[in-house]
């Protein structure tokens, strides 16, 4: 089996195919937003200032007068690129950190599980904000803050693969030939430790929309012009009876994003077969 | 007539529901809750004396020697009378009998020589630098010898920070005066305080002192009255529609339309006292130059923000001073008004040139500022738009919002904003002291700017003038010397506009004063 055969099995499902189209697209608007686009993202025309959707503007003109699609599109490159770098390093440091801390175990292994049980009885938002009211608003703190807020996540989930595999025959037969901690950790651990933590990775991705898009609600995240999802909803608040489109067409872009990362992820996890190895955690 | 048990009961019932509804009526028609202005959202004090940022639920709490009525004219509240010598050197006030704070201390003589040193080294401080010393005549007069004429004191006396607290509570409370409680002889007692939430204030039943400017001589209609903080001004507005407030101080002007065809909502403007503007720091790169400071005035369209923003309500702001201060008839050639070409010209000869982005660089450096802001839809608003206005000339800007109740305190650093989008209400010359004043570098001072000749000026304004005239012409001048050094931009004048629920209160027709404080408000009744 290829790697790639569990993906090929998710797409071929009803939900898995229909979600992976809605994410490819998704994905292609953040990677050609200037191609796309029908305007620039950034450039105010107040005469046409809240305009209603229709043939010049397809989902209407936001309270700046820019086109309201324009933005959208723009803002799907903000919002992913923030939810997936911040999970991938997320993710990254989880797998170190748990493989390290459930391989070695003693004093290490405990101080680890203390840190990420304390972060793991807050909500992610609360994290997120406690860590941007340190280092301040903007994209990078957003990565930074929602990164973290998930660390606690991975790790735990890493740390009990570990634990399950370390006691495994064939790395007992490993450590008898002689092989190092590294070697093991990352040549024969990990490796089968990966694929849940994976999986994990990508739904975790779709709450790490939501929570940039809540950021950006709050005006923590992106700052203007930067399109962002949230912080288009937040500006559309002002205008909820004036242009209802302004708060609308963001709130179904993340909708429709956050519920295709999900389907797809499960029907990945039953390509995969590994329900029960994430719920070991 | 005989009854049966169950008729009996029933009818019981519904009497006692009649009773306990009626009284919840009563209840009701006492009581009313207001929003305050957006812009003052976060006020962090109802400390008179050292306060530098007030709501207008102060004139509630405290009453002040004297009032302004919108013609300008001076009203008595707690003096009854006043007169100065010709030479301007020496004032007395005689005071109105039978007047006790809420703590039941009286006011009389004494507490006129305690309030006035109060203000020495506060940020108030200006408003009583011009008085040498406070003198008894009897219990209820007291003289004022000058140290030099202030054609403005009763301008000032009519202030809110000119309010005056009970000298025991606020030797009592010290710093906590204002905030854990505050303690006047207003028509409303000072019930409880949230910062950034809300007021509740009850009414002072002994108060039988308002000014000739209130209808009603007693104590105010509305026994309780709660003054909510909503920074978004769409809550607001739904708040305002769905009963759950009975009425917004300040309204932006998209809100307009909307509110007008509500059955049940009356709007109603007052002329504006208020300004918004763009502070320059001058002290660190690039606006230390001129130039950049002159081109990034003239590159904001007042006229464009006042189209498109503000649906043409209010005016554009040309000079810092709002329009019917006689300080605003300033020189036009030092009037800002919009003029890209004269800020791509500015730019291109102080060596900044257009980058291929469309931000000017020079020497590898981008023309990069950053742009504060604070919390609030209007802020924002402007915000974004000055930000794009900024960018058609190739000044690219970065917004950061602060909360409304800390940015003060990031001013205060000095050295980390560079431009920001601010506003002030006040309708006296001597905001141009109060804003630019080389004493207050950092807040309120936020343009960072202290320059020698203004300094002079400034001190032949707030303290040289002998007459009203000597002191309109020195401000003038000083206002000419600020527009000339481009150490801000205008951008808009707002009127005030005003909107209640019809079904709840009763407004008077025509608002006393400049603003909406005690002497409107005590005339107000619940229906």
């Amino acid at each position: 089996m290829t790697a790639f055969a569990p993906i090929r099995t998710a797409i071929g499902s009803p939900r898995g195919g229909a979600s992976a189209a809605v994410l490819v697209l998704v994905v292609t608007c953040a990677l050609f937003a200037p191609l796309i686009a029908p305007y620039a993202y950034d450039i105010q025309n107040l005469p046409s200032a809240n305009t209603q959707p229709g043939a010049a503007h397809w989902m209407g003109t936001d309270e700046f007068g820019r086109d309201l699609m324009s933005r959208i599109i723009y803002g799907a490159r903000t919002s992913l690129t923030v939810a997936v770098t911040a999970i991938s390093i997320s993710v990254a440091a989880g797998l170190t950190l748990g493989a390290m801390a459930g391989y070695f175990g003693g004093w290490f292994d405990r101080a680890v599980t203390a840190v990420v049980d304390l972060t793991w009885s807050f909500p992610e938002i609360l994290i997120a904000l406690i860590l941007i009211a340190i280092i301040g608003p903007g994209l990078e703190s957003t990565m930074v803050a929602i990164s973290i807020a998930y660390l606690a996540q991975f790790t735990r989930l890493t740390r009990a693969q570990i634990m399950a595999l370390k006691n495994e025959t064939y790395v007992e037969a490993t450590t008898n030939l002689g092989a190092g901690h590294f070697h093991i950790i990352f040549r024969h651990l990990l490796p089968n430790a990966l694929t849940p933590v994976i999986v994990a990775g990508m739904l975790a991705t779709g709450d790490a929309i939501i929570l940039e898009a809540t950021l950006g609600f709050f005006g923590l995240g992106a700052q203007p012009p930067t399109p962002s999802w949230g912080a288009m909803m937040s500006s559309g608040t002002a205008q909820i009876f004036i242009a209802p489109w302004i708060i609308i067409f963001p709130g179904l872009a993340i909708a429709i994003t956050v519920i295709s990362i999900n389907l797809f992820g499960d029907a990945l996890i039953e390509a995969l077969d590994i329900r029960n190895r994430l719920r070991s955690v | 007539m005989r009854f049966t048990t169950t008729t009996r009961l029933v009818a019981s019932s519904m009497l006692v529901s009649a009773s306990v509804f009626g009284l919840a009526i009563v209840a009701n028609a006492q009581e009313a809750t207001f929003v305050v202005s957006s812009q003052n959202v976060g006020t962090p004090s109802y400390n008179p004396i050292n306060g530098t940022q007030l709501n207008d639920a102060i004139t509630l709490i405290f009453d002040r020697m004297v009032i302004q009525d919108a013609d300008q004219t001076f009203h008595g509240q707690l003096a009854t009378e006043w007169e100065s010598t010709a030479d301007g050197m020496s004032w007395t006030f005689k005071l109105r009998p039978g007047v006790t704070f809420h703590d039941g201390e009286p006011f009389n003589a004494d507490t006129i020589t305690w309030w006035i040193p109060q203000f020495a080294d506060t940020e108030n401080a200006f408003m009583t630098d011009a008085i040498e010393s406070v003198e008894v005549i009897d219990e209820l007069t007291v003289r004022f010898a000058m140290k030099n004429p202030d054609p403005n004191l009763l301008s000032n006396m009519s202030s809110g920070f000119m309010s005056i607290p009970s000298p025991k509570a606020f030797d009592a409370l010290g710093d906590d005066f204002g905030v854990t409680a505050a303690v006047g002889s207003g028509p409303f007692k000072l019930e409880s305080f949230t910062v950034g939430q809300e007021t509740v204030l009850t009414a002072n039943e002994d108060y039988a002192w308002a000014s000739d400017l209130s209808e009603n001589q007693g104590a105010p209609h509305i026994k309780t009255l709660t003054f909510r903080e909503i920074s978004e001004d769409s809550t607001a507005f739904l708040e305002l529609s769905t009963g759950g407030v009975d009425m917004l101080y300040s309204v932006p002007t998209d809100f307009l339309p909307r509110l007008e065809a509500e059955d049940t909502v009356q709007v109603g403007t007052m002329p504006g006292t208020g300004l918004f503007y763009i502070p320059i720091n001058t002290t660190v790169e690039p606006f230390t130059d001129i130039k950049v400071r002159e081109a990034a005035a003239f590159a904001i369209n007042q006229q464009e923000i006042l189209d498109n923003l503000y649906g043409g309500v209010g005016s554009v702001a040309n000079t810092f001073l709002i329009d019917s201060l006689l300080a605003a008839n300033v020189d036009p050639a030092l009037k800002i008004s919009y003029d890209p070409d004269r800020s791509n010209a500015l730019l291109d000869e102080a060596g900044w040139p257009m980058g291929s982005d469309g931000v000017r660089e020079k020497e590898g450096t981008k023309l990069q500022v950053a742009l504060w802001t604070q919390n609030g839809t209007e802020f924002k608003r402007v915000t974004e738009v000055v930000q794009a206005q900024l960018k058609a000339v190739g000044i690219g800007a970065d917004i950061t919002v602060f909360d409304s109740a800390t940015i003060n305190d990031q001013y205060r650093k000095g050295t980390e904003h560079q431009l920001a989008v601010r506003s002030y209400s006040w309708a006296n010359a001597d905001i141009i002291d109060w804003f630019f004043s080389g004493q207050r570098l950092g807040y309120p001072n936020v343009s960072m700017w202290n320059d020698p000749t203004a300094e002079e000026m400034n001190v032949a304004a707030m303290s040289g003038s002998r007459t009203w005239e000597e002191r309109v012409a020195n401000f003038t001048t000083y206002h000419e010397y600020v527009l000339s050094q481009f150490v801000f931009a205008p951008i808009y004048q707002p009127v005030q506009i005003y909107a209640y629920s019809r079904d709840s209160i009763s407004v008077p027709e025509v608002v006393r004063g400049t603003r909406l404080q005690s002497q409107t408000v005590v005339d107000i009744t619940v229906n």
